[in-house]
């Protein structure tokens, strides 16, 4: 942290007229949870890439609705033009932190393949039928000398913004890539050299501060895990916590051995909170991370002991992938993939994250490894969860190459993509065995699952200035 | 311009031997006659499109040719460093078929599970 002349924490010197908001999204936090209606529909990614499926990968377009006919059946898919791409994460052209631009839509899905650096927008007018708008293609990605596109969040003024895990040639350092509201490149949106590793990231622009986190470069990740690149410090431990008007890292915080491969990074909702929360995936920890006079600082606040396994040679790390936090701030959700664990923590001090409730489903040690009869190839992943907080989905694809190597019979298999109902006032949770959607019915063959988006914003992409 | 027979074998016994140029890949030569094979990045970094050397010119890999990656050296000329691919790899005959063209008749394995021949499950 560079010294006193940090905005973060001062008083916004901007009048925002929550009142007066005309443009997406809604304007608190609360506001969305009031006003949202329930889910319907859920764009989830959907790939074949290396597999030996020879079909593009796909945005699904799955029915939430128990009163629809086609309720868990996937209804419409969104093509990609070319094969190879790995749809990994995406986002809105417009969310929550653009409620004040009027005239401005969530309407365009933002859609990278995290292996071609190929950027789709699809536009999303047509819930139910979207289509595909424009491609920008890998060379022109390529001329910022930035690869492997990650994370996409709007920016409050209409634009777009990228984490690129890589250089040009999938090297270090990463970076971020803006698009402009006509989604062509706008350029990078910081001084090139600010990090070496990046990964997931969130904003808070009320408090002009980001926080992104690290994986590895594209090279080392990419073929799939090696434990010779852990001991070669190949892979990342450290928060870079940025000026968000500036585009400079202030502060880098190294969580340490117990912090490896931090992923999926989350502030709190509320717009004034400092509060965030980061998986470490290998170490199988979750740190709290906060704002104390003018400063950041993180602590391990969550521990996932690793259970043996009568097959396995050694201990099996739980490897929390995902952690979302519900529209209220009130509880943390993850996914621990290898063990088979979904988890709910109550948060009300984020500090002492207080287990609630937990299930056991599929992965190495789930108690339950089937639903409706259809086996479950792998563990618990991608989380989202409704506005209001009393439904968690998930999918169970990771990432190709990891899948092959720790779930290999999701190739055959395909993804499914789960749910439990949760009772936020009880803090409990039940999986729902009416539900399952199955990817490995897909008619080119059996896909995998990733991340998943709400037409209407939701727990893991809207921002509130 | 130069061509040599590279024949693709698949893990499911089907074979194919297609002729492809000395500037272009195999990949690039696969699907100009519109064979599917799996890949990726397209610059040598993700390693999905991973195939193995079995043979060259009738040679079984590896007879009395030298050791540390030559074989696959001798077979293909890279357009571009093979980062996904470890020493240990090119050194067991592992090759990125997005950049590499050929510089002899050669026999591949391909398909996507020899990509997932790279790395094993460290804990199983």
């Amino acid at each position: 942290m560079s010294g006193s002349d940090t905005q973060r924490g001062a008083e916004p010197e901007h009048d925002h007229e929550h009142h007066h908001h005309e443009g997406p999204g809604y304007a608190t936090p609360q506001a969305a949870i009031e006003e949202s209606e329930r889910e319907k529909l859920a764009y989830v990614m959907s790939l074949y890439v290396g597999t030996d499926v020879d079909a593009s990968d796909f945005v699904a377009v799955v029915d939430l609705d128990p009163d629809s006919d086609t309720y868990c059946e996937i209804v419409d898919r969104i093509e990609m033009p070319e094969r190879g791409d790995e749809l990994h994460h995406f986002g809105w052209n417009a969310c929550s932190s653009s409620c004040h631009m009027d005239g401005l839509e969530r309407r365009h899905l933002i859609v990278p393949g995290q292996r071609s650096s190929r950027i789709h927008v699809i536009d999303a007018k047509d819930r139910r039928n979207p289509e595909l708008e424009t491609v920008i293609e890998p060379e022109e990605v390529f001329e910022y000398d930035l690869s492997a596109p990650h994370t996409v969040h709007c920016i409050p003024d209409g634009e777009i913004l990228i984490s690129m895990l890589g250089d040009a040639d999938g090297e270090l350092p990463g970076g971020f890539l803006e698009l402009n509201d006509d989604f062509e490149i706008e350029g990078r949106w910081e001084p090139p050299g600010e990090i070496e590793m990046n990964y997931d990231y969130w904003y808070q622009p009320r408090q002009n501060v980001m926080v992104s986190s690290e994986w590895a470069a594209p090279k080392t990740y990419y073929p799939g895990f090696d434990l010779d690149d852990v001991e070669d410090g190949n892979y990342g431990q450290r928060l870079n916590f940025w000026d968000w008007e500036e585009g400079t890292v202030e502060q880098t915080i190294d969580l340490g051995e117990e912090g490896l491969i931090p992923l999926e990074v989350r502030f709190l909702h509320t717009p004034e909170s400092t509060h965030g929360f980061v998986g470490a995936a290998l170490s199988s920890n979750v740190f709290h991370f906060y704002e104390d006079d003018n400063e950041y600082r993180a602590e391990k606040v969550i521990d996932f002991e690793s259970r043996e396994h009568d097959d396995w040679d050694m201990p099996v790390p739980a490897l929390p992938t995902d952690i979302l936090i519900s529209m209220d701030d009130r509880y943390l959700f993850g996914s621990n993939w290898l063990h088979g664990d979904v988890w709910m923590y109550d948060i009300s001090d984020p500090s002492n994250p207080r287990r609630a409730d937990s299930l056991s489903v599929g992965g190495t040690f789930g108690e339950r490894q089937e639903v409706q009869g259809r086996e479950l190839a792998a563990g618990p992943q991608m989380l989202q969860l409704s506005l209001d907080g009393e439904r968690l989905y998930w999918t169970t694809s990771l990432f190709s190459s990891w899948d092959d190597q720790f779930y290999p019979e999701e190739a055959d298999r395909g993804s499914v993509m789960l749910k439990a109902d949760v009772d936020p006032r009880k803090g409990t949770m039940e999986l729902d065995e009416d539900f399952l959607v199955d990817w490995g019915e897909c008619p080119e063959g059996p896909a995998r699952a990733h991340e998943i988006r709400w037409p209407d914003g939701d727990c893991t992409s809207d921002v509130w200035q | 311009m130069t061509s040599h027979d590279v024949t693709l074998e698949w893990p499911d016994g089907r074979t194919r031997t297609i002729a492809v140029r000395e500037d272009e890949t195999v990949l690039e030569g696969a699907e100009r006659v519109e064979i599917g094979l799996p890949f990726g990045c397209r610059t040598g970094a993700c390693g999905t499109c991973t195939g193995r050397l079995l043979a060259i010119d009738g040679t079984k890999r590896g007879d009395g040719v030298d050791t540390g990656g030559g074989d696959v050296e001798a077979a293909f000329a890279y357009r571009r460093p093979p980062r996904a691919l470890k020493d240990r790899h090119r050194d067991d005959g592992y090759v990125l078929l997005c950049i590499a063209s050929p510089r002899t008749d050669c026999r591949i394995a391909v398909g996507s599970s020899v990509h997932t021949e790279l790395v094993e499950n460290p804990w199983k």
